[in-house]
């Protein structure tokens, strides 16, 4: 279970006399449960990625907790990481080196041993259907490759928790298809909690049991995709969307 | 230090296996001492040969019998200028000067008359001006012995004509110029080592940053001091690797060596390999670091071999300072890592004496500089990550 609990963070761009504090998050609040999808959507800038890090003890909040499994990623964080499974918007992997070895990296960095190493990257290899990339170097690897090699290495130690920051980036029909199937094993048979960002509607749609909709780093509203059009006013989930982001501010585009 | 190790054998897997790159930096480091070697034996060695050959070339001895008489006498063999002399002068192929006689050489001397001896050479071709000395003082001794002849003919003593007696010693051994060539060496191995540690270095830093690889690495439950000290081990071991490689190519190297007296002077055994790696591997670690610092404020890895030129080009100019310095050795160049490093191995090749002191300090410093490095690479790492 994820905690998020008013989070704010600011920037600060720039020195000196044009510095310029931009307010990334301004209450953030969302709680992610065991064996549920929960979507994080938002349009650009509205706080998603930053708020992500802050889970992912990669940023430190100004004000406000995140809570792993009831353990604070500020004060925490290597604990809170341990049952973190995170796929970030940044999915470099090292091109000279194997899937297998790429993932065994991360395993033998969250502690595992090389045994246990070697078993979770098979099992993984099974059930995300990648068994035939294992050896190959991914320099050469496609979007979707790459995707399920990233998914692999966060998925590595078996956490109870899965974020994931705008998987279906990049991604065609057939990856965010299998994607999207792979990721409801995991909430089926494992009871895994999963937060995963989009500004894509379908995705939600398709996916999330429960959602959160963020605009301008606060969080406006949450529920199921079939509560949130009632509160929109509109069946078109897309329009419900648009009137629950940016309606309340006056700012319609 | 689980994690530091753990970090350490991927980063000396993935450093290994970017082959292409190490490859070149093998064959440019660690080829290059001993290729500068033997480059440097065989300038000194023709240095050596001229010097030792005693060879004139004159176009028309056969006109003076009498001055080749006196060649002789003097242990140089007389050889006739090739054909086309003037125009090899002119284009540096031939690397002695021409002594030109006339046909009417002996008829005029007979007639009390001078005739004309020229003494061809090129300002632009230094060979031959090298030995243009040499050719002219030689037929000076001719001028003079004749001349004295001639007053000992009329009854004058030569004694008169000598208010000094002078001569010319030269202390110069021939292959000394040649040898001073040798405190290239430091300097070789010096760059070898940075540019052993360089490639790595950006590629652990600005190349994690540029491929987006930082950002899921730092999601990993390890503390950022041990991750730090993992890179930094894998990015120093390739260092130290090309560090000692590259001395012990010397060691090769030195069969090459064809001047019997470049031989003799640079002495580089087994004992001078161990105390040049001694001085290394400090080094190594140190410069790996400094690198890795600079780098990893770079967003990419062409940025930050930009800013790493810095470092390069710091590295590369302080040994100058040992050349500018008339004053030779100072005391402060032991303070100043690489400089020092510099000093020692010159030291070393000189086959002075090192004192645990001499070893003890740079090694202090090196330390110094690794961890303050590494202190602040810690510290960027996180910050550094999310832009």
């Amino acid at each position: 279970m994820i905690e998020v609990i008013d989070v704010e963070r600011r920037f600060v761009q720039g020195r000196g006399r044009r510095a310029r504090v931009v307010q990334a998050v301004a209450g953030a609040r969302f709680v992610a449960a065991d064996g549920c999808i929960t979507g994080l959507l938002g349009s650009n800038g509205a706080g998603k990625t930053t708020t992500l890090r802050m889970v992912a003890s990669l940023l430190t909040p100004d004000a406000g907790r995140v809570l792993v499994d009831g353990i604070d990623a500020t004060r925490q964080p290597a604990a809170s990481l341990a049952r973190l499974g995170v796929l970030s918007d940044a999915r470099g992997l090292y091109p000279r080196l194997s899937a297998r070895e790429n993932i065994v990296y991360y395993a033998r960095l969250h502690g595992l041993d090389d045994r246990a190493a070697a078993q979770r990257t098979e099992v993984l290899a099974e059930a995300l259907d990648m068994r035939a990339l294992l050896d190959r170097r991914t320099e050469g690897f496609s979007q979707g490759e790459r995707m399920k090699t990233a998914l692999a290495r966060c998925l590595v130690h078996d956490p109870p928790n899965i974020v994931l920051d705008e998987p279906t980036n990049g991604l065609d029909v057939k990856a965010t298809r299998s994607l999207r199937e792979a990721l409801r094993r995991l909430r089926d048979e494992q009871g895994k909690c999963i937060v995963f960002s989009t500004h894509v509607m379908q995705e939600v749609e398709r996916l999330c049991d429960h959602v959160v909709v963020m605009a301008q780093g606060r969080t406006v509203a949450a529920g199921s995709v079939a509560a949130l059009c009632e509160r929109g006013g509109s069946s078109d989930f897309e329009q419900a969307f648009v009137s629950l982001a940016f309606g309340a501010d006056g700012a319609h585009p | 230090m689980k994690g530091a190790w753990v970090v350490f054998r991927k980063e000396l897997l993935d450093a290994l296996r970017d082959r292409r790159t190490l490859l070149v930096v093998l064959l440019s480091s660690v080829a290059m001492g001993p290729l500068v070697l033997v480059l440097l034996s065989g300038l000194v060695a023709g240095v050596e040969r001229r010097a030792d050959a005693r060879v004139l070339l004159v176009q028309g001895i056969e006109h003076a019998p009498s001055l080749r008489n006196y060649l002789e006498r003097q242990t140089y063999a007389v050889k006739p200028a090739p054909a086309d002399f003037e125009h090899r002068l002119e284009a540096s192929q031939l690397s002695d000067p021409v002594v030109v006689i006339g046909p009417d050489f002996e008829t005029e001397i007979a007639a009390a008359r001078a005739p004309l001896v020229e003494v061809l050479s090129s300002s632009a071709n230094p060979a031959a001006q090298s030995g243009l000395g040499r050719v002219m003082s030689l037929l000076r001794g001719y001028n003079q012995e004749q001349a004295m002849l001639r007053l000992v003919v009329r009854g004058v003593s030569p004694a008169l004509l000598e208010v000094v007696q002078l001569q010319e010693r030269d202390l110069a051994e021939p292959a000394a110029r040649g040898a001073q060539l040798t405190a290239l060496v430091p300097f070789f191995v010096l760059m070898a080592v940075l540019y052993g540690a360089l490639n790595a270095a950006l590629d652990t830093t600005a190349g994690e940053r540029e491929r987006g690889s930082l950002e899921p690495l730092l999601m990993n439950p390890i503390s950022r001091p041990a991750l730090v000290l993992g890179k930094w081990a894998a990015v120093a071991a390739v260092g130290m690797l090309i560090a000692v490689l590259s001395c012990l190519s010397f060691l090769p190297g030195q069969w090459l060596l064809r001047s019997e007296s470049l031989a003799a002077m640079f002495s580089f055994g087994p004992r001078e390999a161990a105390l040049f790696i001694a001085l290394l591997l400090p080094l190594a670690g140190a410069l790996s670091g400094l690198l890795m610092a600079v780098a990893i404020r770079c967003r990419s890895v062409k940025e930050a071999q930009a800013n790493a030129t810095v470092v390069v080009l710091a590295v590369s100019l302080l040994p100058l300072v040992t050349i500018f310095n008339q004053d030779g050795e100072a005391a402060w160049h032991l303070w100043v890592p690489a400089l020092a490093q510099m000093t020692l191995m010159g030291r070393v090749l000189k086959g002075g004496a090192l004192g645990a002191l001499d070893l003890a300090l740079p090694l202090l410093l090196c330390l110094l500089l690794a961890a303050a490095s590494m202190a602040y690479v810690a510290r960027t790492l996180r910050h550094r990550a999310t832009q």
